[in-house]
């Protein structure tokens, strides 16, 4: 019965097996959760940030627990480009997600640098630029927030990024989330990645202090994901749907049902974040939930369901 | 498969309860039986070595069980799921029977206490590196500090089965007596050396108990104690080592009379954790780097949680 169910989804031009990512920072560099879930039941996979040279992270706490969610500041601590295409990359070939590798950086010549050397590789599907991570002093969410820069980063990176399909990645945490959507798109993004986390804080009352280290993290986990609802059917509707950009929806999601709450609103594939820390194997799981709905509800093909939001 | 991991099946398990004791007034015993996969996996547990337990479905206790400290806490629903290391293995009849020595803190280990024998809990382990034992010594010193005695009761077995030409002392402390996550801890086996605690001594283990009220045993932190045992130790540095477990700042201690009177040394280090898995990066450590002023992060799930001494940056 489930053969007549299609949940492949043509993503930026190309064909995904199904429609669940993991998120960036969620899912290691390459098949880390392997001894966990079958990597390959995924649809894409998204690499933790990789910048031009290694970076330690920030101070411990990087993470704090919240009501349903999580505060997370960990800094871009990661290996590096050239440890990533050493030890990482010969891992990725044998993957058969769309693996999309999350370029950051302090400036723009290195995003654009890290997309550049990358951009030959056979390996990647293409790049999800972060320009919205709240826990860095310099680059991340200072780019993602002010739509002249969006535009400025978009366009270098497109231009190093070759023949890959660039999603940009976009922060909660502006006055106008669509204004930084059209921005990116002008610009040239392929897709677009929302959201990342939400700045936010948790205070010690014994102490009078932050929790974290950097004082302020960004908040995942259940507790986001009616925003990020909200905010994908905004973007779908205000900048997406009519210019044909794929929307790549996250925030909060654990199980197939947010995962379907995500397409309709308007999200041609989703990507599972925090639930990969509690439950590895949810994005396989979510697969299977995705096709049982389309079942259930007699559709055939996914792409009914994306932004069939019905209102009134 | 796309895979270059060559670890041992990690679960996620799911164990069942055979016992939930309280053995003080914030602390507890649980006791959690694995078949097949997860018996396997767990005989081979280590010292020191931690699981994740998934404990957001585990119900509150009623309202007038939860400590007035703990009543906003315990309106907070949880998500993560929590570290814990172990106190004991055995493995029966292809069973593998496991405990958890645990201290009601927060949310979680409040939802803990309701768990009984019969219920199931979802477990991902076992996780991380446990204690080594270098050749050559002669001398185990077990120190700990509160909740800290889980893991190094697990090694004082361990030593006494499996390394019989080492002796080992623990040396145990806490705040105050009521702190000591013992049962029937002033049994007077031995009080000429002070306090012998049952649960080491039922492995041949000597113990020593010291608060830092003086309620029990030697009255001051337990590093104290330590010191001034080692004072008169008779064997050369070279012939003991020390493990550790306990709050950061005693395990600073530690590390340094160890570097002081240049003695091996491994330290159980406790992180916030979301993964357990190496995923997250949460769980930093900073530890340094051979020969060089630079520090590194490293990670306290996957490299640790134990450590050697001397690559600990203790921020001060």
């Amino acid at each position: 019965m489930e053969e007549a169910v299609d949940i492949s989804v043509d993503f930026a031009g190309i064909r995904l097996a199904n429609p669940v990512f993991t998120a960036s920072g969620t899912c290691g560099y390459a098949d880390e959760l392997a001894d966990f879930t079958d990597v390959n039941a995924l649809g894409g996979f998204i690499t933790k940030s990789i910048t031009l040279k290694p970076k330690k992270g920030n101070a411990t706490p990087r993470i704090v627990e919240t009501d349903s969610g999580m505060l997370n500041a960990i800094g871009w601590a990661n290996i590096g480009l050239d440890k990533f295409i050493e030890e990482k990359l010969p891992i990725i070939e044998k993957m058969s997600a769309a693996v999309f590798v999350n370029v950051a950086g302090e400036s723009i010549d290195e995003y654009a640098a890290v997309a550049e050397h990358l951009a030959g590789e056979a390996a990647i599907a293409g790049f999800e630029l972060n320009i919205s991570c709240p826990n860095v002093a310099k680059g991340g969410i200072t780019f993602g927030t002010d739509a002249v820069q969006v535009t400025e980063i978009t366009s270098a990176v497109k231009k190093a990024a070759g023949e890959k399909i660039l999603m940009v990645k976009l922060s909660p945490n502006v006055t106008d989330i669509s204004v930084i959507a059209r921005a990116a798109v002008e610009a040239g993004a392929d897709a677009l990645s929302l959201v990342n986390t939400f700045t936010a804080m948790v205070i010690d009352i014994e102490t009078g202090k932050p929790v974290l280290a950097n004082k302020t993290g960004g908040l995942s986990g259940p507790a986001i994901k009616p925003i990020a609802v909200y905010l994908v059917n905004k973007v779908y509707n205000e900048v997406a749907k009519n210019r044909g950009i794929p929307i790549l929806g996250s925030g909060g999601i654990r199980t197939a049902s947010d995962a379907v709450e995500f397409i309709i609103a308007g999200a041609t594939a989703v990507a599972v974040g925090t639930a990969n820390f509690i439950e590895p194997g949810c994005a396989a799981k979510i697969v299977e939930g995705i096709k049982k709905y389309c079942v259930r509800k007699k559709i055939t093909n996914i792409k009914e369901l994306t932004g069939s939001l019905g209102i009134g | 498969m796309a895979k270059n991991h060559s670890a041992a099946n990690r679960g996620p398990f799911n164990a069942v309860i055979s016992a939930n004791k309280q053995i003080g007034q914030r602390f507890y015993r649980l006791s959690l039986g694995f078949e097949s996969a997860g018996a396997k996996a767990f005989a081979k547990l280590k010292p020191g070595q931690f699981a994740q337990l998934d404990l957001a479905d585990t119900p509150l206790p009623p309202s007038k069980d939860i400590p007035e400290d703990l009543v906003d806490a315990a309106r907070r629903k949880i998500l993560l799921r929590r570290p814990f290391s172990f106190s004991d293995v055995i493995n029966k009849d292809r069973k593998t029977l496991v405990d958890i020595l645990y201290r009601v803190v927060g949310p979680a280990t409040l939802r803990m206490t309701t768990l009984s024998a019969g219920d199931s809990v979802n477990i991902i382990g076992p996780l991380g590196n446990g204690f080594w034992v270098p050749r050559g010594k002669k001398q185990a010193l077990l120190v700990t500090g509160g909740m800290g005695a889980g893991p190094l009761l697990h090694l004082a077995k361990v030593l006494t089965a499996d390394h019989h030409g080492i002796e080992a002392i623990a040396f145990a402390g806490a705040k105050t007596e009521k702190e000591l996550p013992f049962e029937g801890q002033l049994d007077e086996i031995s009080q000429e050396l002070g306090f012998s605690l049952a649960e080491f001594a039922r492995y041949g283990v000597e113990s020593l108990v010291a608060t830092d009220d003086g309620s029990a045993g030697f009255a001051g932190p337990v590093t104290d104690c330590f010191s001034e045992w080692l004072g008169r130790a008779g064997l050369a540095g070279k012939d003991m080592i020390i493990y550790s477990c306990g709050p950061e700042q005693m395990l600073a201690k530690v590390a340094e009379i160890a570097e002081k009177r240049n003695i091996d040394c491994q330290l159980s280090m406790e992180r916030m954790m979301a993964c357990g898995i190496g995923i997250c990066q949460s769980c930093a450590v900073e530890c340094k780097v051979n020969g060089s002023s630079e520090t590194v992060y490293k990670m306290c799930c996957e490299d640790g949680p134990v450590f050697d001494a001397k690559e600990i940056v203790f921020s001060s």
